[in-house]
């Protein structure tokens, strides 16, 4: 009798679902890295990362405490949060001494011994925590105690404190009492009584709970409440974790994976990759070879076993289950720890099996279990041998265990003696307690221990920033909206947290100019190739498949000159690579180094010396022979369904008739943009829609910095795109036609932000009319202004750029950033990240969000009674934002374990991902210096609608069902009617109400400018209201405003 | 007198600012990153500025070597033994004391932006000025005691920039391997110095070489005492630059910050044992043998490292072997008595190496142009040709490959496993003895410490 195969497949896939969703690390995926677990609630799915990945879940106690010092959390969040929680239980009495919400308060607020177990002895062997009080008591406290102690010693005089009193003093030891009687209480000092009442105390916790410790089992703190996951639960899951690491395994399984998967950058290719991961490690490895390490010198003999009984990889797994000793029903959780201990390789695996389309050698189906049949049987190898004891073989893989940490009863009861001082048990009550008393001690103790303590930290710490944040936008929808009523020039830019800060300075700039905020992929889901790229890139988010293909060409006058140009670049292409092989080969190396290898310092020394520099005279020598500067997009296809890839025909060149939208579907994308974003009237004469991407050498994470929307790629070509489709005259024919009438002069102008060096570009200025010149100046003007600002206002940031820097300065300072070979931050992405607010932007326009917040366009008022324009929005916009912002959340709780840790050692391996140092997992995830200045907080939603809606679409549609139900992020709305704010909480919406009697909200800040607000200031800041927009506001317009407001505000 | 100033200013700062940051760190200051990174490019330019004056000065009085003696430091008439500290410059320690100092300051610049708010950037620099101070002691030694002096400060600081993520236990393994391996050459190299203090009656490089100037100096010492010497320094030079069968430590090496992997296994320390050969290079020709073997020893590992190398699919282990290649090329040049050819590819290849590993962070980007410039690119389709069987031979050659050659099993399960088996029956015998006489007293319980188990890596 043993495990079925399909099982194991099944338990495989399961398992498959809890690996990292990281593809090849030049198309950086935003995901959530616990998107398996979704389907659980966010707490409940926290509590058991530890076993399975052993990875933390929340920051340190002590951040959480350096937050609750400097304000960033108020003990009344601490409290709230408690009482939501106990609800009566808050206020019962634990061993009838304090009320449970005064100790789990205590046990919040003062830094008390929590840690390893050794580290309590040294405190206990190298401290005076057994002689003195804490710190935290005043010296009235202790006296009023201490002669509270004497009293009860005169009455009492219990022995063993009297002899506690006799050892202080040097008694001797048989006569206690009668020393005791001749001395005066007064005579003895202070210091000693301390002693004697500590030593009493901690001698009474160490029996109470040493007498119960044993009896009790640690009962979970909320049991009701029920998983969907098989993994989740296992109680042997972080036992399996420990015995399926194997050193030497990682190491084997690190090296074939790596070159199994290599995507081209080894000179010679793993022989039979073809053949799949299993057949291919069996040819590789059933040569004999005597010099193979001891343990797996057998190694050949067990595979050609398998090749002759003609063995697959699936009963392969089923006979080293048996030869492990794993029973049947554990199989699951025995095989998800198996995935998950070289879990980097394994959803790299995973996702070349899945995602074939974002890798140049991808793998056929059934790869991930070939992966794990092989683990299996090097497992069952490695058992016989077991790992020699030297100092580091006989550790795991990480230093320290997140699993659910063991607690000795010392430990307990050390915990609840500096309980006891902070609360002020005396000695002589606790002396008296009952045995049920104790265990009431011990079960609180146990019920509220690392990990809960934690999570009350983490959701206070939320609380407060959301109540803020929707206090902020409650101040200021409640404030008349400010739109122009004549806009002159109209920007969309994406949603991204980066352009919040450039667009705020915008409206700052002109107050005729407003801004939207739209998927940074404009809606248009295309592979594009550019005429200089070599392959097709997918530009759209990672959950999305494109279907249509575009291609750049050059203008048809320049074709000559392209293929001229081309010829060059293949020309240096190929010197590249020669020079490349031969300078890591022997002869050419030597001929290469002997020559020319002196005047590789002189590059060397100008790229670090003098980086933006070097940049630009690249730049300007690679203009001879970069494609040419006119190109077109090809957008449009003539009929037919778009190909699964296009034809290449025999010239090597695509064949037309796959390329593009044909002329209906450009006209729904069309529609469909604007109507999300809600410009439908009102078109000023210039519309700027602005892609964004970045640039930095020296590198491997570029791609996290690009669009998150556009699968880490450059969002240029998707404006582009759209904004040729807009100006088409007959999509905007059938626009008109379908009730969407853009003006004859507005020009949509597609362009690209570059978020590292604040350069913007346009494309396809060349067809502009003549007339149009003058206000693309006076744009471009605005621009640059606003990007000045905005350098200015993220250089706060940066720790190496003064605080008194000058606008333009910090213009140079983040262009050299980009251009810095030694630069591990060219910026900060959307580090810091936590609101998304989908609405209009009128709404809260003068909001400084600080660069923290993703901004959505959509107009409630627009939209059908079925709210049929939110669903398509929300439908990619919640799972995008949440995904960027868990993964940042999650890289900076635990920069080594969700995240790839420091960049310092990153080692690009396979030309998929990096590992750190010589060998190592994977390591997907954000890179410590992408994250250090990133809070980790869940991301707030607020949404401009009304609760019904929003309850009617978390129906609809599961995904956004699990996220908010089960908070994997959080949801606040506005009522675009009422203008009352809810929070979402426990499955209901709850009335937010800002100004109670209770509330411990501070007051929202005002400011004239952003600059104001943020000059000389490097932490993250409280959201304000900046004036200079409503004062900046045209004298015309205000008037104007008013008028228009109660039609724009229905009652 | 400048001359004297300049060859002082060579070594000196160094010396100094190590002392100083080794100093306030031991007394509880911390150096604020600009401090430090001020402080370690001042140091960098004066020494470049007074080791290029010197060259100068040297071609203008035409002077072809100039010995600076700091003096007898230990003095033993009795055991004939002394320990001088002299500084050599010559047409040898010149060039490659400049191509030091050029490098190190490139790479304390990258280094300074690149570790950035990095919790051990203090540590960093600490151990970076050490190597620093090392390379150029090694450079311009006079003496075999004062290259021995500035051998050893690399070393130390080499393990422990590989340990530098101390709280991950591959870079604290793979920096103890290390550690171990230096140390088994810097037995040899002792065991040498030792040797010549016997043989000649003091270690001096220019009296042993005889009174000519560098590469024209004659060898003093008789063909056989060349041999056993010459063998030591051998092995001591194998260790240090990782030639057969010492090559397993090099790709282990990667695991510090990108910069510290660049100079010292890419560009410094690497070439650090082809210069010790060099800079013996007339001893060298007094012993046909000893030339063979160390041709052979290079040829050896360069047909290592070329099978290893091609195999490698991670940038930094790829570029470690191919910085072995060059290295064992440059060994068999000096066996063959190319005395110049050999030091102009040391600077060749330092320099050239040190560019690639420091942007070795960049090659995805690199990648991306590469294939972009050799223009539009379709996906190999479906190969048809899947059955066909792969010849045994390659196979071979990838799993020798993949397998880093089996040194690191050959050295762990045929040199480690044996001696430590015997240690540890010398242990067992040492404490039945020891409970034979004493009579059950000591406790025989307890294993023997771990620091011997530690080297069975």
């Amino acid at each position: 009798m043993s495990i079925s195969l399909e099982k194991i497949v099944q338990s495989c896939k399961e398992a498959a679902e809890l690996l990292p969703r990281q593809g090849p690390i030049t198309k950086f995926a935003f995901l959530n890295p616990l998107q398996g677990l979704e389907q659980v609630h966010f707490d409940h799915a926290m509590e058991h990362v530890g076993e399975i990945y052993n990875n933390k879940a929340y920051l340190d106690d002590y951040r959480y405490r350096a937050m609750l010092g400097r304000g960033r959390i108020k003990e009344s969040d601490l409290q709230d949060v408690l009482t939501e929680e106990l609800g009566a239980r808050a206020t019962e009495l634990v061993a009838g001494l304090t009320a449970r919400m005064e100790l789990r308060l205590a046990t919040l607020k003062y830094p008390l011994h929590f840690g390893h177990r050794r580290e309590l002895d040294w405190v206990l062997a190298e401290t005076e925590s057994l002689r003195k009080f804490r710190p935290e008591l005043l010296n009235e406290a202790i006296s009023s105690r201490l002669a509270v102690f004497k009293q009860w010693i005169m009455a009492e005089r219990p022995p063993d404190v009297l002899a506690t009193l006799g050892r202080s003093l040097g008694w001797s030891a048989s006569k206690n009492e009668q020393h005791f009687e001749s001395h005066r209480v007064t005579d003895i000092p202070e210091s000693h009584w301390e002693y004697v009442y500590l030593q009493t105390l901690w001698n009474a916790i160490k029996t109470g709970v040493h007498q119960r410790a044993r009896e009790i089992k640690i009962h979970e703190f909320d049991s009701n409440r029920h998983t969907k996951h098989s993994l989740l639960d296992h109680p042997r899951m972080s036992e399996y974790r420990a015995a399926t690491s194997d050193h030497r395994v990682d190491e084997l399984m690190i090296q074939f994976t790596a070159a199994f998967v290599d995507q081209g950058f080894a000179q010679s290719k793993l022989p039979g990759t073809e053949l799949g991961y299993w057949e291919c490690f069996k040819q590789i490895f059933s040569q004999p070879s005597r010099f193979a390490s001891r343990w797996r010198r057998e190694l050949w003999k067990l595979l050609r076993e398998l090749e002759q009984s003609d063995v697959g990889p699936l009963e392969s797994i089923r006979k080293s289950l048996l030869k492990l000793n794993i029973a049947d029903e554990d199989a699951p959780a025995f095989l998800g720890a198996t995935l998950l201990s070289l879990r980097g390789f394994a959803g790299m695996i995973w996702q070349t099996e899945i995602r074939p389309d974002l890798f140049r050698k991808p793998s056929p189906p059934g790869t991930l279990l070939e992966f794990v049949a092989v683990r299996l049987l090097l497992l069952v190898l490695a058992k016989d041998f077991p790992q020699a004891p030297s100092a580091w073989e006989s550790k795991p893989s990480s230093p320290t265990n997140f699993s659910r940490p063991q607690m000795d009863s010392e430990q307990l009861a050390f915990l609840l003696f500096e309980l006891a001082q902070v609360l002020d048990w005396n000695p002589q009550t606790l002396r008296k307690i009952s045995a049920a008393q104790w265990q009431e001690l011990v079960v609180e103790m146990l019920e509220f221990g690392d990990h809960q303590r934690r999570r009350v930290f983490h959701a206070a710490f939320e609380r407060r920033l959301a109540k803020m944040a929707m206090r902020t936008f409650q101040k200021r929808v409640t404030q008349p909206p400010i739109r122009p009523e004549n806009p002159t020039l109209q920007i969309v830019c994406c949603i991204d947290a980066r352009e919040e800060s450039l667009r705020r300075h915008l409206e700052e700039l002109d107050p005729t100019v407003e801004t939207f905020g739209i998927a940074g992929f404009f809606g248009v889901a295309m592979y594009y190739r550019g005429v200089g790229d070599a392959d097709f890139s997918a530009q759209c988010p990672i959950i999305v498949t494109p279907k249509h293909w575009v291609t750049e060409e050059p203008v048809y006058a320049l074709e000559q000159s392209d293929r001229t140009r081309a010829k060059a670049r293949r020309i240096l292409g190929t010197v590249q690579r020669r020079f490349q092989t031969q300078s890591r080969g022997s002869i050419g190396g030597t001929i290469l180094s002997t020559l020319f290898g002196p005047l590789a310092t002189f590059p060397m020394l100008s790229r670090i010396l003098f980086p933006r520099t070097t940049a630009l005279m690249n730049q300007t020598a690679r203009q001879f022979i970069a494609p040419p500067a006119f190109t077109r997009l090809h957008l449009e296809r003539t009929a037919g369904t778009p190909p699964a890839k296009p034809r290449v025909l025999k010239d090597g060149t695509l064949d037309d008739l796959g390329v593009g939208f044909t002329l209906e579907e450009m006209v729904q994308l069309a529609e469909r943009a604007l109507r999300d974003i809600g410009l439908t009237k009102n078109f000023a004469p210039m519309i700027l829609l602005l892609g964004h991407g970045s640039s930095c050498l020296n590198n491997p994470h570029e791609s996290a910095y690009h669009c998150g929307a556009c699968a880490g790629n450059p969002g240029g070509p998707n404006a582009r795109a759209l904004a040729m489709m807009l100006n088409d005259g007959r999509v905007r024919r059938c626009l008109a036609s379908l009730g969407l009438s853009i003006p004859e002069e507005t020009q949509f102008i597609g362009g690209l932000h570059n978020t590292a060096t604040e350069e913007i570009m346009f494309y396809d200025l060349e067809l502009l009319p003549s007339r149009k010149i003058k206000q693309l100046r006076a744009a471009s003007q605005l621009l640059a202004e606003a990007a000045r600002r905005n350098a200015h206002e993220r250089c706060r940031r940066f720790e190496s750029a003064d605080l008194g820097i000058s606008h333009k300065d910090a213009l140079l300072h983040v262009q050299n950033r980009s251009e810095d070979l030694a630069q591990t931050r060219p910026e900060y992405g959307n580090g810091s990240n936590a609101i998304c607010f989908v609405g209009r932007r009128h709404r809260i326009r003068g909001l400084y969000l600080d660069r923290r917040s993703f901004l959505m366009s959509y107009d409630a008022t627009q939209d059908s009674a079925n709210a049929a324009i939110l669903a398509r929005i929300l439908a990619a916009v919640v799972p995008v934002c949440e995904g960027i912002n868990l993964l940042y959340s999650f890289s900076a709780m635990d920069p080594g374990g969700w995240g790839s840790g420091t960049k310092l050692p990153h080692n690009i391996t396979s030309l998929v991902g990096v590992m750190d140092g010589a060998a190592s997992d994977l390591r997907p995830g954000l890179p410590w210096q992408g994250v250090d200045i990133h809070e980790p907080v869940r991301l707030l939603f607020i949404i401009e609608a009304t609760t019904q809606t929003l309850l009617h679409l978390m129906n609809e549609n599961a995904n956004l069902n699990n996220i908010f139900r089960n908070h994997w992020a959080h949801l606040a709305v506005i009522d675009p009617y009422t203008n009352q704010m809810y929070r979402f909480s426990k499955d209901r919406f709850v009335l937010f109400t800002a100004d109670g009697p209770d509330s411990n909200l501070e007051e929202v800040a005002t400011a004239i400018r952003s600059q104001d607000w943020y000059q000389n200031r490097r932490e993250h800041l409280p959201f304000a209201v900046i004036a200079a927009t409503e004062n900046g506001r045209q004298p015309e317009a205000a008037p104007q405003e008013n008028t228009s407001r109660p039609t724009e505000l229905p009652a | 007198m400048i001359m004297i100033v300049c060859a002082m200013l060579v070594v000196a700062p160094p010396a100094a600012l190590a002392l100083n940051i080794g100093l306030s760190l031991l007394l509880g200051y911390r150096p604020s990153e600009h401090r430090l990174a001020v402080s370690t490019q001042a140091t960098v330019v004066l020494s470049t500025v007074a080791a290029v004056t010197l060259l100068i000065g040297m071609l203008w009085t035409d002077q072809v070597q100039y010995t600076l003696d700091v003096g007898r430091w230990v003095d033993l008439p009795v055991e004939h033994f002394h320990f001088t500290v002299k500084f050599l410059f010559d047409r040898l320690s010149i060039p490659f004391v400049i191509l030091s100092l050029v490098l190190c300051g490139v790479i304390s610049a990258f280094a300074n932006r690149y570790l950035h708010r990095d919790e051990g950037y203090t540590r960093f620099f600490l151990f970076f000025v050490i190597f620093l101070l090392g390379m150029v002691v090694t450079s311009v030694a006079g003496t075999i005691e004062t290259m021995f002096l500035g051998w050893e400060l690399v070393g130390l600081s080499s393990a422990l920039l590989v340990a530098f993520f101390h709280n991950r236990v591959n870079p604290v393994a793979n920096g103890l391997r290390i550690w171990i391996i230096y140390r088994f050459a810097d037995g040899a190299f002792l065991f040498a110095a030792l040797a010549l203090h016997h043989l000649t009656g003091g270690g001096d490089l220019n009296l042993m070489m005889g009174s000519k100037p560098w590469p024209e100096n004659a060898c003093v010492l008789e063909s056989s005492h060349a041999l056993i010497v010459g063998l030591l320094l051998l092995i001591a030079a194998a260790g240090k630059s990782a030639l057969v069968p010492f090559s397993g430590w090099l790709p282990r090496a990667m695991e510090g910050p990108t910069p510290s992997s660049a100079i010292f296994y890419g560009a410094l320390s690497v070439h650090l044992g082809a210069y010790l050969l060099l800079r013996v290079g007339p001893m060298l020709e007094q012993s046909l043998i000893l030339q063979w073997t160390i041709v052979a020893i290079g040829c050896l590992t360069a047909i290592y490292a070329g099978l290893v190398g091609r195999v490698q699919t991670d940038v930094k282990s790829a570029l470690a072997f191919a910085s072995l290649l060059q290295v064992s090329i440059i060994v068999v040049e000096i066996g063959l008595g190319l005395r110049y050819l050999a030091l102009i590819h040391i600077i060749g290849h330092a320099s050239m190496r040190s560019l690639q590993l420091l942007r070795a962070p960049s090659l995805l980007r690199d990648f991306r142009r590469l294939e972009d410039n050799l223009g539009h690119l379709e996906r190999p389709q479906d190969v048809a040709n899947a059955t066909e069987d792969v010849a045994p031979f390659k196979i071979w050659r990838f799993r020798f490959g993949m397998e880093r050659g089996y040194l690191d099993t050959i050295l762990d399960d045929w040199i480690a496993r044996p001696f430590l088996s015997i240690a540890r029956w010398c242990d067992r015998m040492e404490r039945r003895f020891i409970s034979s006489i004493c009579s059950g007293d000591v406790d025989t319980s307890s294993r023997p410490n771990r620091t011997d188990e530690t080297e069975a890596a």
